[in-house]
């Protein structure tokens, strides 16, 4: 019943075999070894698990990993590294936006995605693309103001 | 979940042929929010799976030659809430479209699969039948069209029959100086329509009503219209007894249920204000639309 799945994570091509009803997010946990990516509800409800799949924000707990076949897949893990932080990363870490961390692998992804297309949102921008991602801490402040310096950071990056 | 044979076919011709091979046991896909949670939870005994998302002419968002719009099943929601000519011309529709889960689940949640879910509470459902919406069906016999108020029997229940795949909404042009309105209830994002409303109307020269539609969502077993509406409103102005003449029947519409979300009675009370507001923002609208002609 196994089949192969090949797709490209965070610029690495990744070919594995999997069953048709092998989740994206156990594919990629499981089969890639990236546990950057969060089992949470796995009902699609509290966003730890997002990525991106070219280029959308997606829940990985409800979409066959079959499904991503030729696909490419942008997690946590292809942000930035510890010694390389993205702009992102280092405004959470600065800002003391991390409380648990479980959530913050999905508000990353979602944030991202966010500066990729609106580089300057608004506090209302932010506190929608992060709609679909739930702190258990609720520490939602902290990281919207973290998004915000992360936009003023690149900003100023670009002069 | 128990294990399932996957197929995603690139024409329409082999899906259909795919499900006609076992139709009881086979399960079109499309974007999966509900599907996957079916057979991971529920159990439902699925063999086959047919993915539907290579398949072009199920895709897509088209303004037709003579007015309304074409939505292939396959539009995410996430389309319908960037769609700047839906937004113009159905923001109720857009609204409702920007309010189903958060945005990784409008990344992937398609119209048709929202549809065909057949859930009371599926917030885009209620704007499409308020504004008088088609479905158009394929099967390896050909095309039918129905009114999306045929279409829901019950809760999960759809009218497809067996081989039959939905395939595209049709949405009718407003009427000359209409608009519509989108109205839900409920306690956070995220969280499901404790009672949802929409709205279409339009008005004549005189600012009176000329033709008025409203449905409910999460009061029944099924998405409703509220019936008498165009009737009770033709010719009226848009004044504090015909909005209460809208609770009424908005009330006696409904068919509430308690459950964990709420009490049938608070849900028949709420229906009855959400339709006001929805009717009375939708009149406002076309109010709007008629001073910009001008």
């Amino acid at each position: 019943m196994k089949s192969s799945v090949k797709l490209t994570v965070n610029g690495l091509e990744q070919e594995h075999q999997a069953e048709p009803r092998t989740s994206l997010l156990t594919f990629l946990r499981e089969q890639c070894g990236l546990t950057g990516s969060k089992r949470g509800c796995e009902e699609g409800e509290c966003g730890g698990c997002s990525v991106l799949l070219d280029g959308e924000l997606v829940t990985s707990c409800l979409i066959f990993a079959v499904e991503a076949q030729g696909a490419q897949l942008v997690t946590v893990e292809g942000l930035g590294t510890p010694h390389h932080l993205s702009p992102l990363q280092e405004a959470f870490a600065t800002d003391g936006a991390s409380q648990c961390g479980f959530c913050i692998p999905g508000m990353l992804l979602a944030a991202t995605n966010l500066l990729e297309r609106n580089p300057d949102p608004n506090e209302q921008d932010i506190r929608k693309a992060i709609s679909g991602n739930l702190c258990r801490c609720t520490g939602y402040d902290l990281i919207v103001a973290a998004i915000s310096m992360a936009a003023e950071l690149k900003k100023g990056a670009r002069g | 979940m128990q294990n399932f044979t996957y197929h995603a076919p690139a024409s329409l011709a082999e899906a259909l042929a795919l499900k006609n091979e076992d139709d009881a046991g086979t399960r079109f896909l499309a974007g999966g929010t509900d599907l996957f949670l079916a057979m991971e939870f529920a159990g439902e005994p699925v063999k086959t799976v047919v993915d539907l998302k290579k398949i072009p002419e199920l895709t897509g968002i088209e303004e037709l030659p003579g007015g309304g719009y074409r939505l292939g099943a396959l539009t995410l929601m996430g389309q319908i809430e960037a769609h700047q000519g839906l937004r113009a011309q159905y923001p109720a529709l857009v609204d409702a479209a920007t309010v189903v889960g958060g945005p990784p689940i409008r990344n992937r949640a398609t119209l048709g699969g929202n549809i065909c879910n057949a859930s009371p509470a599926a917030d885009a459902s209620t704007p499409l039948l308020a504004l008088g919406a088609e479905l158009v069906a394929v099967s390896a016999e050909g095309e039918r069209s129905l009114p999306l108020g045929d279409f829901w029997s019950g809760p999960r229940q759809n009218a497809l029959k067996p081989g039959e795949l939905l395939k595209e909404v049709r949405l009718p042009a407003l009427p000359e100086g209409g608009a519509c309105a989108f109205e839900r209830l409920t306690r956070s994002a995220m969280d499901i329509a404790v009672v949802n409303a929409a709205a279409a109307v339009s008005l004549d020269d005189a600012g009176n009503f000329a033709s008025a539609q409203a449905a409910l969502g999460a009061v029944g077993p099924v998405v409703l219209t509220v019936d008498g509406l165009g009737d009770a409103l033709r010719g009226q102005p848009c004044s504090p007894e015909i909005l209460e003449q809208v609770r009424k029947l908005a009330e006696a519409a409904a068919q509430p249920i308690d459950d964990k979300r709420a009490s049938a009675e608070y849900r028949r009370d709420m229906a009855g204000v959400l339709a006001m507001r929805a009717v009375e923002r939708a009149q406002l609208l076309a109010r709007q639309g008629k001073g910009d002609e001008k």
